[in-house]
């Protein structure tokens, strides 16, 4: 056990220049789309001179570059992001749409390893076979496709011209609702989303496990399993299937860091009020606080569900624990 | 795979009408469908723009995009794998871990970011060149990864250590033996980020975070998804380039992979 | 010797790859009695682990098994529904594999590996199982048996390792023991304690060991009878005293010759000519583009496997001539 804590704490140390580094990168960049006064005096045209000044020592303006990062980090880490160059603070505007980003993320990545895995499985098994052709070819299509474009077609033929689902939001905001009811009206706002997601990483992760199994079963430890008369159900299932998922898991967290940052086209196609479009709308209207706000909070995000993979492989690899 | 390399270099010529075309605005062909007018065959969408002639016009413009960048990421992975990999010490801990660091920052994001804001700087024309550059400065961790276990498995080779023994010294040894001895491995992941990159670039112009004056496929999927509820044909068409293209490329990283990486198959 | 207990009769194992029908395996008979230490001879490519993998029916694909029988106490093993196989695997016949680093599961303790072959082919419970493991580890001498159960392969040295594959071999307790060059990815010195004890628990077990090697030396020390092949086929089958002093075949000599003084891999290699491609073998006796020996006949006749003398057979046209040279030469 002591191992395993001397590992996650290393796992953590690790992150440590990660977020600075996406801090630093989102300081800098964002500031060099302009300082916000300049941004504030799009709108209003007739800025008398104390108002300007009380705009440079609000913003800081007046002070260097880096005294401005180390306040502007200091805020983030005690929880200010900041004022909204719409008005509100910037929390306030993000805060309720990381739960909507991660309902649908979430969503998709269970549905998708619980497709994925057992088709990469029976596919690795039956390697050349009529269904293994089929599977690998429709995951080489799922990998080639935008998601967006996939979520737009989707829209074309379940909303446009069938009407069977809606093609935005994430709840009616009136009656009547779909299907009757306030809470499948929930439900059939998230099932074309969902579907589009788990279409797209079903694709990457059947062709991971695939690859994978392919390698483990051609392995000297299955070959000596079934030489000890073990159970193919128990070598596929326990003895290979153990190995083949351990890289995956790796994967799928670092995947997940992917899923997130491509939230912002998929959640732009279907209208859905998470970080991802609301990145999307403040980029959009060059709201900087926002914008550094979101990136921030997905990069949090990202490193959460890294820690998470981290304590996942340790738990499933015993050699990561003691190296 | 081929046929797209052929329009990259012939797309300009194919299409019929020029880039970004607004004459059918004047000449009243504006949302037509497509396979009624010839003159048209994919249709055109709201401000006239003909569907057909747009994608062949962004083809060029994706596959520099897709291309240039990649090269981009492969000069600075393979340089920064090299010297991970095949110094000791001090530098190649720091290289790993910058690129380790790299690999876990929600790339796609920090990418859209510099998009817009930089895109917005420059002055117009530069826009794709500048998206180039930035997928290429965000895509060369796994490259890097990839060349730097390459270096590791290499140079512990016989041929290797045979040269080292004949007093072969350590640059000689990493472009004659190591570098002709990674280039497969490189070429199948520099084709499969090829793929990815048109991908992110798609996005991109589909958020309208790239260039507006410059054809893509994603720009042209922008306008189809405003009009969605009135004309399909501008979001389906320009999508099937996307995914035929970006199909081509990754089988062809499959293929490659297959190729360079002979095994016993049925 | 006792009685006969396994059979190998004309046996076929082909692989098809995309280059063509690779021919591992191409006619390979002989015999292991109860009890009987025996060695199976031959360069890498020469069929023997096929032939390990064929009996137990494991060929990895793209190989299969075309024709021939393998006979335990009688019964065609490959005529048996795969699931009565299964029983027989590891329960029958115990394989232990070249390289321990590889043939162990790195996820799993070597407890859970010992007990899930225990529990599969003895109805008892879970802590009887532990026990039984407990003692097999004892049984090939490794100290603090309890320890090392909850302990990971990646924990364990490269000896340590191969006596838990051994240990997992006897599990089911077998009466074969298959050990396919158990030693030759281990330490000069750990090879030698690993020979040792296999060599006393076959005495010590009462079990047949078929001994996979290329290394006469391992031949000499280890066992009772050889069977060399080559390429695909059976090139001698001998006792052992006897081969040294009188091989019957060109290869055999010419591998005699090759005995290691100093290093084992390197002096092999000093057979002159390569291992024919076992696509496209060489027609006749697959031996002759390497053999001084070389008439038209070889080229044209696939040479049978004679009973030349007691105990011993030979597929060769030449095998007299060879015998008269020995002799003079003595």
């Amino acid at each position: 056990m002591a191992s395993l804590l001397t590992y996650l704490l290393r796992r953590i140390l690790f992150m440590i220049p990660v977020f600075i580094a996406v801090s630093v990168i989102t300081f800098l960049i964002t500031n060099a789309a302009g300082d916000p006064i300049k941004l504030i005096r799009l709108s209003f045209k007739t800025l008398t001179p104390t108002q300007l000044q009380q705009l440079i020592s609000f913003y800081h303006l007046d002070q260097p570059l880096y005294a401005r990062y180390f306040q502007w980090l200091g805020e983030f880490l005690t929880g200010n992001l900041g004022i909204s160059l719409q008005g509100g603070t910037v929390a306030d505007k993000i805060v309720p749409w990381i739960g909507t980003t991660l309902e649908l993320q979430l969503l998709a990545l269970v549905f998708s390893l619980g497709i994925g895995i057992p088709v990469g499985i029976y596919s690795a098994k039956h390697q050349y076979s009529k269904s293994d052709v089929a599977v690998t070819s429709t995951a080489i299509f799922g990998v080639s496709m935008p998601t967006f474009w996939l979520g737009i077609m989707l829209i074309l033929i379940f909303s446009v011209y069938l009407h069977w689902l809606p093609s935005f939001g994430f709840i009616s905001p009136y009656p009547p609702y779909w299907w009757g009811n306030y809470y499948l009206d929930a439900i059939a706002h998230l099932i074309l989303p969902v579907l589009v997601l788990t279409f797209v990483s079903v694709a990457t992760i059947v062709r991971l496990i695939r690859a994978n199994m392919l390698e483990v079963l051609r392995q000297d430890y299955v070959l000596a399993a079934r030489a000890s008369g073990l159970k193919e159900s128990t070598i596929t299932f326990r003895y290979a299937l153990k190995n083949a998922v351990t890289p995956v898991v790796t994967i799928v967290g670092l995947s997940f860091g992917f899923l997130l940052a491509g939230a912002p086209g998929l959640e732009t196609t279907f209208t859905w009020p998470g970080l991802g479009y609301a990145f999307v709308l403040a980029a959009t209207v060059l709201d900087l606080p926002v914008v550094q706000g979101i990136t921030m909070i997905i990069t949090l995000l990202v490193l959460i569900a890294n820690l998470g993979t981290d304590l996942m492989y340790a738990y499933l690899d015993p050699r990561v624990r003691l190296s | 795979m081929g046929f797209f390399v052929f329009l990259m270099v012939f797309g300009f010529f194919l299409a019929p009408y020029p880039v970004r075309d607004f004459g059918c605005l004047y000449q009243g062909c504006t949302n037509l469908p497509p396979f009624t007018d010839w003159a048209h065959p994919l249709g055109t969408e709201n401000s006239g723009i003909d569907v057909y002639s747009e994608i062949l016009n962004g083809t060029p413009n994706d596959l520099f995009v897709g291309i240039g960048a990649t090269v981009i990421s492969v000069a600075i992975g393979v340089l920064v794998g090299a010297i991970a990999g095949y110094g000791r010490g001090f530098s190649s801990a720091i290289l790993l871990g910058f690129t380790q660091v790299f690999l876990t920052l929600p790339v796609l994001i920090i990418i859209l970011l510099f998009a817009r804001v930089f895109v917005l700087l420059v002055a117009g024309g530069f826009g794709l060149p500048l998206i180039t550059l930035i997928l290429g400065v965000f895509g060369w961790p796994t490259i890097a990864l990839v060349a730097r276990g390459e270096i590791l498995r290499i140079r512990e080779l016989e041929f290797v250590q045979a040269a080292r023994a004949l007093g072969a010294g350590n640059r000689r040894i990493l472009f004659r033996h190591i570098v002709p001895n990674m280039l497969s491995p490189i070429i199948v992941i520099s084709t499969l980020l090829i793929a990815g990159n048109i991908l992110t670039e798609v996005i991109i112009s589909f958020l309208g975070f790239g260039d507006p004056n410059t054809s893509t496929w994603g720009l042209l999927l922008q306008e189809g998804f405003a009009y969605i509820r009135t004309e399909w044909w501008v979001s389906l068409f320009p999508g099937l380039a996307v995914v035929f293209c970006v199909l081509g490329f990754n089988l062809m990283g499959d293929g490659l992979s297959d190729a360079l990486n002979p095994r016993l198959r049925e | 010797m006792g009685q006969e207990l396994l059979r190998v009769d004309d046996l076929h194992t082909f692989f098809f790859t995309e280059a063509g029908v690779v021919k591992a395996v191409d006619g390979v008979s002989f015999s292991l009695d109860e009890k009987e230490p025996l060695g199976l001879v031959g360069e890498s490519g020469s069929g023997k682990s096929v032939t390990a993998q064929s009996i137990l029916g494991i060929v990895p694909r793209p190989g299969k098994v075309l024709s021939g029988r393998v006979l335990l106490k009688g019964e065609d093993l490959l005529k048996k529904k795969d699931s009565d196989m299964r029983k027989l695997r590891g329960r029958k016949i115990g394989v232990v594999f070249q390289d321990p680093n590889s043939s162990l599961n790195p996820l799993f303790t070597v407890g859970k590996q010992l007990t899930d072959v225990v529990r599969t082919h003895f109805d008892i419970s879970k802590g009887q199982a532990f026990e039984k493991g407990v003692g097999l580890l004892k049984l090939v001498r490794i100290p603090e048996p309890e320890t090392r159960m909850t302990q990971y392969p990646h924990e364990l040295s490269g000896g340590m390792k191969q006596r838990v594959a051994i240990a997992r071999a006897l599990a089911g307790e077998p009466e074969i023991l298959i050990a396919d060059e158990p030693t030759t990815n281990l330490d000069v010195t750990i090879q030698a304690q690993v020979l040792e004890l296999l060599k006393s628990l076959q005495r010590e077990l009462n079990m047949a060991l078929m001994m996979i090697t290329h290394d006469m030396g391992i031949v000499a020390e280890m066992t009772e009878k050889v069977v060399v092949l080559y390429a695909g086929r059976v090139a001698e089958v001998s006792p052992t005293r006897e081969i040294f002093s009188s091989p019957k075949h060109p290869y055999t000599a010419a591998l005699l010759k090759a005995v290691p003084r100093i290093d084992k891999k390197a002096s092999l290699m000093s057979i002159p000519g390569n291992i024919p491609n076992l696509i496209e073998p060489p027609a006749g006796c697959r031996f002759h583009p390497r053999c001084k020996y070389m008439t038209q006949l070889c080229v044209d006749q696939i040479p049978p496997l004679e009973d030349i003398l007691e105990h011993r057979k030979v597929s060769c046209h030449h095998w007299k001539e060879l015998s008269l040279e020995s002799e003079m030469a003595a």
